[in-house]
């Protein structure tokens, strides 16, 4: 293979490939689009969180034009295929959350649109709501199933009872975190359109294309030849277009096969927040047996996560919560209990970190109440504790040679920041009295790339490519461009396989109909798992150039480049990764990445309000494909961190959302955000291409406990909640004060 | 109606419904897709785009609103080929990611970078706070700009120069009547014939029919009415145009030596794009409990000059709100002048205000004050507070508690200033704070106000 010619492949840190379309405005979004011949699409909503459905009917307004869809009238079986297949597409006759669709509305222009909404009568009855966890716990309802427990997991290590009898401290606490919205600037949208041969084409901003083809070949029975998904650039996703689009999607077939015209459905930012996923609220009972020196000898730990209504990816976002509950440490003995359970609200979804983000809250929170009982600097009791290589979790995974490295991010960090003197500092800062208190916090947080144990066996991912006549490469796989960069990062991984600059290599825009079923664009699986397919891929075909032009020939691609070549390959899983599904047991993740955060903050006694000033960030990630996007990932996802932390507050009154706008849904500006500075540490992981490992999740965990211990620091109080509110702040100081 | 403004250097001569959001008119009627809709209700600023040289949420303003003005959107600012060093630093940083933001944040760098050559660091998070980005965590944004900062800016050959005075031609199928008046005088004539919305700096309009909660049918639009702008000094007092936009008092350099609770309080309004176009006395006559200019001027003893057709009054903007969103304007007066004496030598002011968030916030809590020590005691003790009650109000229990007390001991004074203060507002539960919250700030603001008054005693 020949040396590489430029510096444009992995490792290095070129500009992204689709930044001059977005910087110049060039890049056309879903609704940037005129689509003249499209009709709009609507969902008639119910306004309760639990009813049983009278009846949905027209009144004599109904515009002639306009198509009305209700459950019995829909030309396909009622679900959408997630997890499990308990989503209806519409509520047949019992209605389970505010804002579930009753019916579906479709009219050829905004005007008649409006009129037929207006024209559609709901006739509910109410019926009492669960809309608590503990109601929830109690069986209450049941909201689903026999009990509504949704999904349970369970871990059990050593002798727990006996560890914690024999303790020289046991530390308790509760920690509740709350919802979280994606407010990807983009909201959702789709449109679909009717094809001659009966199937049904989507075009929308989305996560997962394949995710929407199965739920579409499930409900409307169709092959998948006749249902092509294409994407659309996509702004931001976070999670928030995983499932939702399926949903979305169906609603918009449905539509666009009744009335055989395009259909679109292109929510406003009111609909989009009102009706969309949300990161599940949270509470951890978390206790620890430490011995006399402060090393970890048992948790006892029991996760609640709140589903919503119905299951969509509760089970698998609680598997991941439970397998990090116990964060980076050594703990020789464990009980540790998940529960996700079902309750008359909107059913939550995937979120940037997928339960993990909980479970680290709860953890690093758990740490930081446990130095303050021992005495000991956070800091301290976490390098006593942190696991390295040869330990193993309390799962059972053991970790190999050179795949623990939380020692490293958290010296790295500590380094870095100035840890030590700067809580000197803060310290003698508050000592001098007036309305601002600075403190300084530390956190420690792992994440696991890819899909739990055997996921990405079960799946299968395919990636191909293609020789292209002009000499170029076609990346043919379903993992989208979202923000996150893979459109930039599996070329530089392509043309690093291939030994070719990047400028010979092309993305194609993921579409069902001409790329192969890589998986789906989640779990920080698209680096280090279709980035090795890839490679794969990318290897297979050099080959075949190499056989077609002969091994003398200095640039074969070229050569080969009318022969019509192209390759495709398959997920190898690791044949030593053993992983026991029905026990929760085992190697769980092939790609363990790191995180180790300080924050300061400066908190204003008088409002509570807390401004993060600086945040150092040590994650390691394997080798870094491209340094300045990784970097963009780190920044941007701790900011989700911090201000899920202190300023996203979610109230829900009735099974309904309060903040269901941007003006208050508050996310953070430019002047909520601290100046950041990253670190990007590497131990190239043998598992991913050239050694990278899963990123895009990882910061979003170290964000909000990195904060709440830093107002813990600054204000000598501590803290149980994400968000923790000013409201919250002003209460608890009170309480301590008095 | 018929409207013609400059975009981009091209002249577009355009026939739409005069409330037409200017964002659907650039998108829909001239194909330029480069501003975004994230939010419609001027929150996060995919929509920007610079409007006579100042950044503007394009998503509030109505259609008009753009005649005779020079807009430039992201579409006339650079192409990869030539692009505008904001644009070249965006992409060398790596600020960009999803990119459904970078159009808004591109432009806001565009208008800070024209005014201001070479921003502080937080100059360039305040002029970017009103572009909310989700993806990147802002620090690439900022390098972005710190790096544009170091080239000139590309020349973009001749700008037009807009025609305020250009008059707007109704076209036979508007539903809507505009009267853009440029006198006072026409002003309130149109008033006096009733059934008008009036119109100041337009950006609650856009929210509020964005929401379907208005639909009006006559606009009368202020923005052009000459005696309404400007700031000038009348005898003992600044006299503030009513339709002044924020933008204007913010770089007022009387309003910032003098009035400096004022200029803190506009600062906080909203972010650059909101200020650009609101106005105070729009901000007077909507009532609302939490707009962040309006604690300044009743503690500073503002009054307000009501003018009709019948002739002109003066109120004190203390007596000026009789309610929830409700004043003692009547129909056919419009705010016209705020009138504000300048304060007495020695005069400390204080604003401050708890938002949701740092910028782009509504208050939960804010606190204009103003004091002096005077022979050793306290004088002029004025403490307005914001999104407390129903209206704006002074905390008359507190002053008299102040007033005239011995400045020896501000401490025990500041304690017993904050319980008055907590006990003599009315806030309610909302889904932006608490009850109990705002009570204990507005007493932990007047007691921080109190207390550092010491400072200027011992001086």
């Amino acid at each position: 293979m020949p040396a590489p010619s430029d510096r444009s492949q992995v490792g290095a840190p070129i500009p992204r490939l689709d930044a001059w379309g977005k910087v110049t405005g060039a890049t056309r979004f879903l609704p940037d689009d005129p689509r003249p011949d499209a009709w709009l699409g609507a969902a008639v909503r119910s306004p309760l969180p639990h009813a049983r459905l009278v009846s949905v009917a027209k009144t004599a307004a109904f515009p002639a034009a306009a198509v009305l869809l209700t459950a019995p009238d829909l030309p396909c079986a009622n679900l959408v295929a997630m997890v499990r297949e308990d989503l209806p597409l519409l509520a047949a006759d019992e209605v389970r959350f505010a804002t579930q669709p009753v019916a579906l509305v479709a009219a050829p222009d905004r005007a008649t649109l409006k009129a037929a909404l207006a024209a559609v009568t709901v006739e509910l009855e109410e019926l009492p709501a669960v809309l608590d966890l503990d109601a929830a716990l109690r069986g209450e309802g049941p909201v689903w199933g026999a009990d509504n427990v949704v999904a349970e997991y369970r871990i059990d290590r050593g002798d727990p009872d006996a560890a914690f009898a024999s303790a020289a401290t046991v530390v308790e606490g509760t920690y509740v975190t709350g919802y979280q919205e994606h407010m990807y600037l983009e909201p959702q949208g789709v449109v679909a359109t009717p094809r001659p041969d009966g199937g049904v084409e989507i075009l929308g901003s989305l996560q997962c294309p394949y995710y929407i083809h199965n739920a579409m070949k499930r409900a409307l029975g169709l092959d998948g030849d006749r249902v092509v998904v294409r994407q659309s650039p996509t702004g931001g996703a976070f999670g928030g277009k995983e499932d939702y689009p399926s949903i979305l999607a169906l609603q918009a077939a449905v539509l666009a096969l009744r009335c055989g015209h395009p259909v679109a459905m292109i929510y406003e930012r009111r609909e989009d927040v009102a009706c969309t996923t949300k990161r599940h609220p949270s509470r951890t009972r978390y206790r620890s047996a430490f011995d006399a020196e402060g090393r970890l000898l048992a948790v006892d730990v029991d996760l609640v996560l709140d589903a919503g209504a119905f299951t969509t990816l509760s089970p698998v976002v609680l598997s991941r919560g439970v397998l990090h509950v116990a964060g980076p440490y050594r703990i020789p003995h464990a009980r540790i209990r998940g529960r996700t359970v079902a309750t008359h609200t909107p059913p939550n979804g995937a979120f940037r970190g997928f339960g993990v983000p909980q479970a680290a809250f709860a953890c690093e929170r758990q740490m930081d109440r446990a130095a303050r009982r021992l005495g000991l600097d956070p800091a301290e009791l976490r390098r006593r504790n942190l696991v390295r290589d040869g330990d193993t979790f309390v799962f059972g995974q053991t970790l190999r040679p050179g795949m623990a490295a939380a020692d490293l991010v958290l010296a790295r960090v500590l380094e870095r920041s100035g840890y030590a003197q700067r809580r000197r500092e803060a310290r003698a800062f508050n000592a001098r009295g007036g309305a601002l208190r600075r403190g300084v916090g530390v956190t420690l947080c792992l994440h696991g790339g890819g899909f739990t144990g055997d996921g990405e066996d079960r799946i299968k991912g395919r990636a191909s490519v293609r020789l292209d006549p002009d000499g170029a490469v076609t990346l043919l796989v379903s993992s989208v461009e979202m923000g996150q960069g893979a459109a930039t990062v599996l070329p530089q991984i392509a043309a690093e396989a291939l030994g070719v600059p990047v400028a010979r290599v092309r993305f194609h825009q993921p579409d069902t109909s001409a790329v192969p079923d890589s998986g789906p664009t989640v779990a920080s699986r698209t680096t280090m798992v279709v980035g090795r397919i890839l490679v794969d891929a990318c290897r297979q075909l050099a080959d075949k150039a190499r056989a077609f032009a002969g091994d003398k020939c200095a640039d074969p691609l070229a050569a080969a480049a009318h022969a019509g070549l192209s390759a495709t390959a398959v997920y190898e899983p690791d044949p030593d990764i053993a992983w026991d599904q029905a026990n929760h047991h085992g190697d769980a993740y092939q790609g363990w990445s790191w995180a180790a955060a300080v924050a300061e903050v400066e908190v204003d006694v008088d409002t509570m309000e807390v401004r993060p000033v600086k945040l150092t960030h040590v994650v390691e990630i394997g080798r870094a494909v491209n340094p300045v996007l990784c970097v963009g990932q780190v920044e941007g996802g701790t900011l989700q961190g911090l201000a899920w932390g202190h300023l996203e507050e979610m109230k829900l009154k009735d099974g309904r959302y309060l903040n269901d706008r941007m003006s208050t849904y508050i996310i953070p500006t430019s002047l909520d955000a601290p100046d950041f500075d990253v670190e990007l540490a590497e131990l190239p992981s043998p598992r991913g291409p050239f050694g990278a490992k899963g990123l895009g999740e990882l910061p979003m965990n170290a964000g909000a406990p990195a904060l709440a211990a830093a107002i813990e620091d600054a204000l000598d109080l501590e803290v149980f909640e994400a968000p923790v509110t000013p409201e919250i702040l002003l209460r608890r100081w009170r309480e301590v004060r008095r | 109606m018929k409207i013609a403004m400059w975009v981009n250097g091209v002249h577009r001569d355009l026939e739409v419904p005069p409330l037409k959001r200017l964002l659907d008119v650039l998108r829909e009627d001239l194909g330029l897709i480069g501003a975004k809709e994230g939010c419609g209700e001027g929150e996060c600023g995919a929509c920007a785009v610079i409007l006579d040289g100042r950044l503007v949420n394009s998503c509030l303003l109505p259609a008009y609103r753009a005649h005779g003005r020079v807009v430039r959107t992201i579409e006339g600012l650079g192409t990869p080929e030539h692009p505008d060093p904001v644009q070249s630093a965006f992409v060398a940083e790596g600020a960009v990611q999803c990119g459904y933001c970078i159009p808004g944040l591109v432009m806001a760098s565009r208008a800070l970078l024209d005014e201001e050559a070479a921003p502080s660091r937080p100059r360039i998070r305040e002029a970017l706070a009103g572009n909310l980005c989700r993806c990147t965590g802002y620090e690439r944004v900022v390098r972005a700009v710190e790096r544009a900062a170091l080239s000139p800016a590309r020349a973009c050959g001749a700008e037009p120069s807009p025609n305020p005075a250009a008059d707007l031609e109704a076209s036979p199928g508007d539903e809507v009547v505009v009267h853009v008046p440029g006198s006072l005088r026409a002003a309130c004539e149109a008033l006096a014939r009733g059934g008008v919305t009036v119109v100041g700096g337009a950006t609650d309009l856009g929210v509020l029919m964005h929401e379907e909660i208005v639909a009006p049918r006559v606009v009368l639009d202020l923005s052009r009415v000459a005696e309404l702008h400007g700031v000038r000094r009348e005898g003992g007092a600044l006299v503030i145009g009513a339709a002044t936009p924020y933008a204007d008092l913010l770089r007022d350099a009387d309003v910032a030596r003098d009035l400096p609770c004022l200029h803190a309080a506009v600062r906080s309004v909203g972010a650059p794009a909101i200020q650009s176009l609101g106005t105070l006395g729009g901000n007077l006559a909507n009532g609302s409990p939490g707009a962040d200019a309006v604690p300044p001027l009743l503690a500073l003893g503002a009054r307000l000059r009501l003018v009709s057709v019948a002739g002109e009054r003066e109120v004190a903007a203390d007596a000026f709100f009789t309610g929830y969103r409700a004043t003692v304007r009547r129909d056919d007066e419009l705010v016209a002048a705020i009138v504000v004496p300048l304060p007495a030598a020695g005069t400390r002011q204080s604003f401050r205000k708890a938002g949701t968030r740092r910028a782009q916030a509504i208050a939960k809590v804010n606190l204009a004050a103003c004091a002096r020590i005077e022979g050793g005691v306290l004088r002029g003790v004025r403490l307005a507070a914001g999104s407390v009650g129903p209206t704006v109000i002074l905390l008359r229990r507190t002053m008299a508690l102040l007033e005239g007390e011995p400045a020896a001991d501000l401490d025990r004074l500041a304690e017993a200033a904050a319980a008055a203060a907590s006990a003599e507002v009315a806030p309610i539960d909302d889904v932006r704070s608490t009850a109990t919250y705002r009570r204990d700030v507005t007493g932990n603001l007047v007691k921080r106000f109190v207390a550092s008054l010491c400072e200027m005693h011992t001086r």
